[in-house]
């Protein structure tokens, strides 16, 4: 310190001084500086020069910002993105209030076999996306479990169209992504609830709040962080969605299932492939991230 | 706490592990393959489907006596080949790309368009003419034959004598109708027998290609003009599928699974389809003798044919070393040995595009499952009648729009505005 400080009028080499004593540290930062900038950064660049080409396969020619005007009258393009934005609004606040739901009822320290239960939440979320959404195709098929159970109860009856059927459909892919992730975001709950002191409920209780109150008012303000990080990584996850519904309904019936990374995927494999139109269509996902991350953040970050 | 931290340890090291194996795995994996594109005295050649294509394949190889030639047949999916293709084709290098490679007719022009200098022009090794006449507009561009025609798709009215019978109709009702008849037939055998007439997803619209290809129409014209407006074989092929899907005469399916089960556990009465669905109706030997097989049903115009087309693919010639190689392997079995073909279709049960080969034998064989009709040779007939269509580029970018207009139309739309709608769309989509 003492060193720095005789020198700190010349501040170029107060810098050189400090890289000297902090090599090593520099060292470490410039390798992963390079990684990032290589395996990160560069393709980013990439991508966006190639969003402003377009042609079939490999003769592209720089066309400007035409692709991102032909999104705009891309009729494909806009119900893939109100689908997904769709599945976002109704599936995100459902499997994050389920999973506070789960997570408490499951931190309850009188409860027996609580392992067993959590086990079970969780395990979904351990499967592999392509095994699962093939195993919801043949659950939700017309002559699926699904189907053969509403039958035999009398809740319907005739067969429902799960998978061909353009609003069932929806709600099909929102089940299944329900499933596979409402166990992944409750342990990061349950794992915050095991930060929460135990005498402010004990406090609560004395004070004579409902277990209701406890939660409304203890639970979900000290958990806010964390419903926050979870919202956002799941909003993000649900941008991508491209394996249950690729498996599920193939984007059908109709393109009422399309997601825009599915879409991305038509472009350049399915039909004559555009790789510069997908890459301004993957551009989109990445604003809208950057967009209702920034909402999110605002929303619920207020503390920091 | 310390025991915790120890389980964590260990399941971190597992997964560093692990993550390693899978990684060395693909390395070596891809290694293998760029040596095999390099490799000139080597062929390799990727297809789909081990029970058709790779079968195919393989006696090709049995039948060319070269003593030099060694083929590595490398079996992927349809989607991974088209996507490897795309991916490697656009990048540029020709690594780790193999000679001979299989692509579908309704797909081939994307790729010859979209990378001219990727494949070869292998006209040469082969006589085009001794090809049925509508498989050559798929497999050439730009005045050059890249595409060696393999199978054909050409299609039949695959339908259950039983429940046709107790509807009322004999063989003979059945040979040269239109679509609207076939609706009509289909009220009757719903009403008389209570079976739904035929299986759909509606994700795949093949059947209204399978209508429109019997009048010679397409959604594109040759010229690559999108027509779906005004294109009145598509508006007759709608109408046909509105009234089977609003009467109740379809059973949805909603993958290939399900389409199969239907016909296998008797559920439908007919299967219009392409004749590489016969193997698939075949399995269930207890239907044997219960099934034949009529000419596509037509659409009601000046000049339809009881023909048409579903699916076939071509072989293809990669422009890099081995090239000449794998060209005269190609033509010496496909392109031009009758005897290769009558193996074909006994053995693997491929009917081929190649002309002279329906005069063989094998091509005479009467099928028992199908009541001893002679369906091969019926097929080979069927075949050369099939109006020739230019499928184009964007047939399936067009079908994508297309699928969710008919949604509407299903729902009420009229049939012009949904027409007209995606004609505006597919134009601004595909400039």
């Amino acid at each position: 310190m003492s060193q720095a400080n005789s020198h700190y009028t010349k501040q170029q080499s107060t810098f050189v001084q400090r890289f000297k004593k902090n090599y090593i540290g520099w060292l470490f930062i410039i390798l992963s500086v390079l990684g990032i900038g290589l395996f990160y950064f560069y393709p980013m660049v990439q991508a966006f020069l190639l969003s402003l080409q377009s042609g079939m396969g490999s003769n592209l020619e720089y066309v400007g910002l035409d692709n991102y005007i032909r999104l705009f009258n891309d009729p494909t393009f806009i119900t893939a993105l109100t689908n997904t934005i769709l599945y976002l609004l109704i599936q995100v606040p459902v499997m994050i209030v389920l999973a506070l739901i789960f997570s408490v009822l499951l931190n309850d320290p009188t409860l027996k076999f609580r392992g067993f239960f959590r086990t079970a939440i969780f395990l979904p979320a351990v499967t592999s996306l392509v095994a699962y959404a093939v195993i919801f195709k043949y659950l939700f098929g017309s002559d699926g479990l699904v189907n053969e159970f509403l039958l035999n109860f009398n809740l319907i009856s005739e067969p429902l169209n799960w998978l061909t059927d353009p609003f069932l459909a929806k709600i099909t892919i929102i089940i299944a992504i329900t499933w596979r992730w409402t166990g992944y975001n409750m342990i990061f709950y349950l794992s915050a609830l095991q930060n929460v002191d135990k005498s402010m409920y004990e406090a609560a209780r004395i004070d004579g709040a409902s277990p209701v109150q406890q939660f409304f008012f203890i639970t979900i303000p000290l958990l806010k962080p964390i419903i926050l990080f979870t919202s956002i990584v799941s909003t993000i996850g649900t941008l991508q969605l491209f394996d249950e519904v690729m498996n599920i309904t193939s984007g059908g019936p109709g393109n009422a299932t399309m997601t825009i990374s599915m879409y991305i995927y038509n472009l350049s494999f399915e039909y004559t492939p555009d790789f510069g139109y997908a890459a301004t269509v993957s551009y989109v996902i990445l604003i809208l991230v950057v967009i209702l991350s920034f909402i999110q953040f605002k929303l619920g970050g207020d503390r920091e | 706490m310390r025991k915790n931290f120890w389980l964590l340890m260990i399941a971190l090291l597992t997964a560093i592990v692990l993550a390693a194996c899978s990684g060395g795995d693909d390395g070596s994996g891809n290694a293998e393959e760029e040596d095999n594109g390099d490799d000139g005295s080597q062929i390799t050649a990727w297809a789909w489907d081990p029970n058709f294509n790779i079968a195919a394949l393989n006696l090709a190889k049995e039948h060319y006596d070269n003593e030099n030639f060694e083929m590595e047949i490398i079996e992927n999916a349809q989607d991974d080949i088209v996507q490897r293709l795309n991916t490697g084709l656009s990048s540029g290098t020709m690594k780790g790309m193999p000679n001979i490679v299989l692509i579908e007719d309704q797909r081939a022009q994307s790729f010859l368009q979209s990378y001219p200098d990727a494949f070869y022009a292998i006209g040469d090794y082969f006589n085009p003419e001794d090809f049925a006449d509508y498989k050559l507009a798929p497999t050439s561009f730009d005045g050059e034959q890249y595409g060696l025609p393999f199978d054909t798709g050409v299609t039949g009215f695959f339908y259950r004598t039983d429940y046709l019978e107790e509807a009322g109709y004999t063989h003979d009702d059945l040979v040269n109708i239109t679509w609207s008849e076939y609706v009509e037939i289909a009220k009757d055998v719903k009403e008389q027998t209570g079976q739904a007439m035929l299986s759909l997803d509606p994700n795949d619209l093949g059947i209204l290609r399978v209508m429109m290809q019997t009048t010679g129409t397409w959604y594109t014209s040759e010229d690559g003009t999108i027509q779906l407006e005004g294109n009145e074989p598509l508006q007759m092929a709608l109408e046909n599928y509105k009234e089977l899907m609003e009467n109740d005469l379809v059973k949805l399916s909603s993958d290939w699974s399900q389409y199969l089960a239907a016909f296998n556990s008797g559920d439908v009465a007919s299967v219009p389809a392409g004749n590489w669905i016969g193997p698939s109706v075949e399995a269930e030997e207890s239907q044997a003798g219960l099934w034949r097989v009529a000419p596509t049903p037509r659409l009601d115009m000046e000049g339809a044919a009881n023909a048409s087309n579903q699916g076939g693919s071509s072989f293809y010639v990669l422009n890099i070393d081995g090239k000449e190689a794998a060209a005269e392997f190609l033509g010496e079995t496909f392109g031009s040995n009758v005897e290769f073909y009558q193996d074909l279709v006994q053995e693997v049960g491929a009917i081929g595009t190649f002309k002279p080969a329906s005069e063989g034998d094998a091509y005479q064989f009467e099928n028992e499952f199908f009541n001893g009709q002679q369906v091969v040779y019926d097929f080979s007939q069927w075949m050369e009648e099939i109006p020739q269509v230019d499928y184009g580029m964007n047939t399936y970018g067009i079908e994508d729009i297309l699928s969710a207009e008919i949604q509407q139309y299903l729902d009420g739309k009229s049939l012009e505005d949904v027409l007209s709608d995606a004609q505006t769309q597919a134009e601004n989509q595909f400039k």
